[in-house]
């Protein structure tokens, strides 16, 4: 049989057996290892364990349990809410200070976080009530919250990152500097189109509840700065080559589980034993996953798929935009049905080699694959954070919640066209700060 | 058969909690070993490694717990708009072959554990420790798993009748 035969056949079978509900990571390992038996026979069974160990036994995937524990923390914390009402307190007067305080908590609960549901969960949780108190319709609140929790996923640090840095074996201090712009831009597009879709509407932006003192303002710093001293210390301690993400992360996460514990003064322990069950199901399900997905990319290479893929693409030698295009297409498609981390394992191995060999920066590639993934988030028929947004707001329909992201899906897409056009949206950071080259 | 469920059950979480543990446990070691690399300037020579196969220790050890609480993500697009019958089924054929996976991998991790333990292997590091005992999560833990995948199985059929 040719690679390419080999290629559509666990293509096939491992759809079909996701489609039947089998989780991700049991079915892409039960493929790799069929297609192993298959091939070289039932002595491909020794590889099995020492693969799958092998691919989880590294330093550098211990930032991922780290970092989530580091987001269980502050999501099981009232540090949103703090959080949203810090950015109200400080933007009130500034027009449509509202819609950018909802935002601009997203973008920085999504940092803290890496996670677009826990992001959309927190700062939800009080921005639609408060939204839809001061008159916004239902569509502007749950739409700009769904949007905003994606950006989880692409500012820094971010779990999906990480990933992509493990599976590509690139640098994850780089890809973090890399999404943190683009991550800007993004905010700052959602923010444009809200405001713009209010006065469209005729919502006046000045419909503000009260105004704030100085006191006030000045009331809320001590419980959300630390959070923030947090973020800016791991992206410090990162690009400055200072220390590894692992042990950014480690250090992060106890920082936070410490901030969370003095400042709310939380000491119940079911709250950190729920914690830490968060902790260990999201960690658990990434790792599995992780861990199948080093089995299918070595049945991949071993029976030839991956090259032969490659060679195919090299051969046909489309235009490199045709080519970007309709591999934006295929990923958002994937992005639609399953989750971001699943897609970067089990694309990542044979896109990659396309895309260095077409000449683009597989820095750049990062950030435009996550946006690709943060739209999967919002969209049919498996967009998390639709749900998420439907479990905290019940009195709004998903038809709503729907209608309200889908102009945030045009956003995301301006933000890929902006970043084909100008790459040093994402890359212009990195360059400088650590330096040119790969 | 609910007497093998809830015994499945309860060792599974038994395991998820040594998996957190585990897990609470690197975070402290990472902190100490920062603390004596960067602030102390000395050198670490058991912590990279403890902290690494306690984390895959944790996955294995948790991973029968997280299928327990249906956490292992899959797509259920086609399994919630089919009917109750056909639900099962798929449930069904979607769990055999997750088992058949599941119980290669023990075997063969076992196999793995048990070389490792003939030959008295050791990590390729400073720390020099029997290999077998970051290597011996793998066949419990996912040895249990294939266990509670049978219990899953058990349920879907539980619930109907």
């Amino acid at each position: 049989m040719t690679p390419m035969i080999w290629g559509a056949g666990v293509l096939a079978v491992l759809l079909a057996l996701l489609a039947l509900g089998m989780p991700i990571a049991f079915a892409l390992g039960f493929v790799s290892i069929a297609a192993l038996i298959l091939a070289d026979g039932w002595g491909s069974l020794g590889i099995l364990g020492e693969t799958f160990f092998g691919g989880l036994a590294s330093f550098g995937l211990v930032s991922i349990p780290m970092f989530i524990l580091m987001g269980a923390a502050v999501a099981s914390s009232p540090a949103g809410k703090d959080l949203y009402e810090a950015l109200d307190r400080w933007l009130n007067r500034v027009p449509g200070g509202l819609v950018l305080s909802n935002l601009g908590a997203c973008s920085i609960f999504a940092a803290l976080s890496g996670s677009s549901p826990a992001t959309c969960a927190a700062i939800g949780k009080m921005g639609i009530p408060e939204m839809t108190k001061r008159g916004y319709p239902n569509e502007i609140a749950a739409g700009s919250i769904a949007a905003g929790g994606t950006l989880g996923i692409l500012i820094p640090p971010s779990i999906t990152m990480i990933v992509y840095g493990i599976a590509t074996e690139t640098s994850i201090g780089r890809l973090f500097l890399a999404g943190l712009l683009p991550g800007a831009m993004l905010t700052a597009l959602f923010m444009a189109w809200t405001i713009y879709d209010c006065r469209r509407r005729g919502i006046g932006l000045d419909m503000l509840g009260r105004r704030f003192s100085m006191r006030e303002r000045l009331a809320i710093l001590p419980r959300v700065l630390p959070f923030l001293g947090i973020i800016v210390g791991i992206l410090f301690v990162l690009y400055g080559g200072i220390a590894t993400p692992s042990e950014a992360a480690g250090v992060g996460a106890v920082m936070c589980l410490i901030f969370v514990a003095v400042i709310y003064r939380l000491w119940k322990l079911a709250l950190y034993s729920q914690l830490f069950r968060d902790t260990l199901k999201e960690s658990v399900m990434i790792m599995m996953i992780i861990g199948a997905s080093e089995l299918f990319s070595f049945a991949l290479s071993s029976l030839f798929i991956t090259q032969t893929i490659a060679e195919w693409i090299a051969a046909l030698d489309v235009n490199r935009w045709v080519l970007m295009a309709i591999i934006n297409m295929f990923l958002l498609f994937a992005g639609f049905f399953l989750p971001p981390v699943a897609v970067i394992l089990m694309t990542a191995p044979i896109l990659l080699p396309i895309i260095i060999q077409a000449g683009f920066d597989p820095y750049w590639f990062a950030v435009v694959l996550t946006i690709n993934m943060e739209i999967g988030l919002i969209t049919p028929p498996v967009g998390l954070n639709l749900y998420v947004i439907n479990g905290i707001a019940p009195n709004i329909t998903l038809g709503e919640i729907l209608r309200g992201s889908l102009p945030y899906v045009g956003c995301m897409v301006v933000g890929i066209v902006l970043l084909c056009l100008m790459p040093e949206i994402a890359l212009w950071l990195p360059d400088t700060l650590m330096g040119p080259g790969r | 058969m609910s007497l093998y469920i809830s015994a499945v059950s309860a060792m599974s979480r038994v395991l998820g909690v040594v998996a957190m543990v585990l897990t609470g446990a690197a975070a402290v070691v990472v902190c100490h070993m920062v603390f004596i690399r960067y602030f102390l300037n000395g050198s670490t020579i058991w912590q990279t490694e403890f902290v690494t196969y306690a984390l895959v220790a944790a996955t294995f050890l948790g991973s029968p717990y997280v299928l327990l609480h249906k956490g292992h993500v899959n797509v259920d697009l086609l399994q919630l708009r089919a009917a109750p019958p056909v639900r099962r089924a798929m449930q069904t054929v979607a769990g055999l072959f997750g088992i058949a996976f599941c119980a290669l991998l023990a075997w063969s991790g076992w196999t793995y554990f048990h070389e490792a333990w003939a030959y008295n292997w050791t990590t390729d590091s400073v720390w020099r420790i029997p290999l077998w005992i970051p290597l011996l999560p793998l066949p419990v833990g996912i040895g249990l798993l294939v266990l509670q995948y049978i219990a899953e199985i058990m349920k879907i059929y539980g619930d109907a009748s």
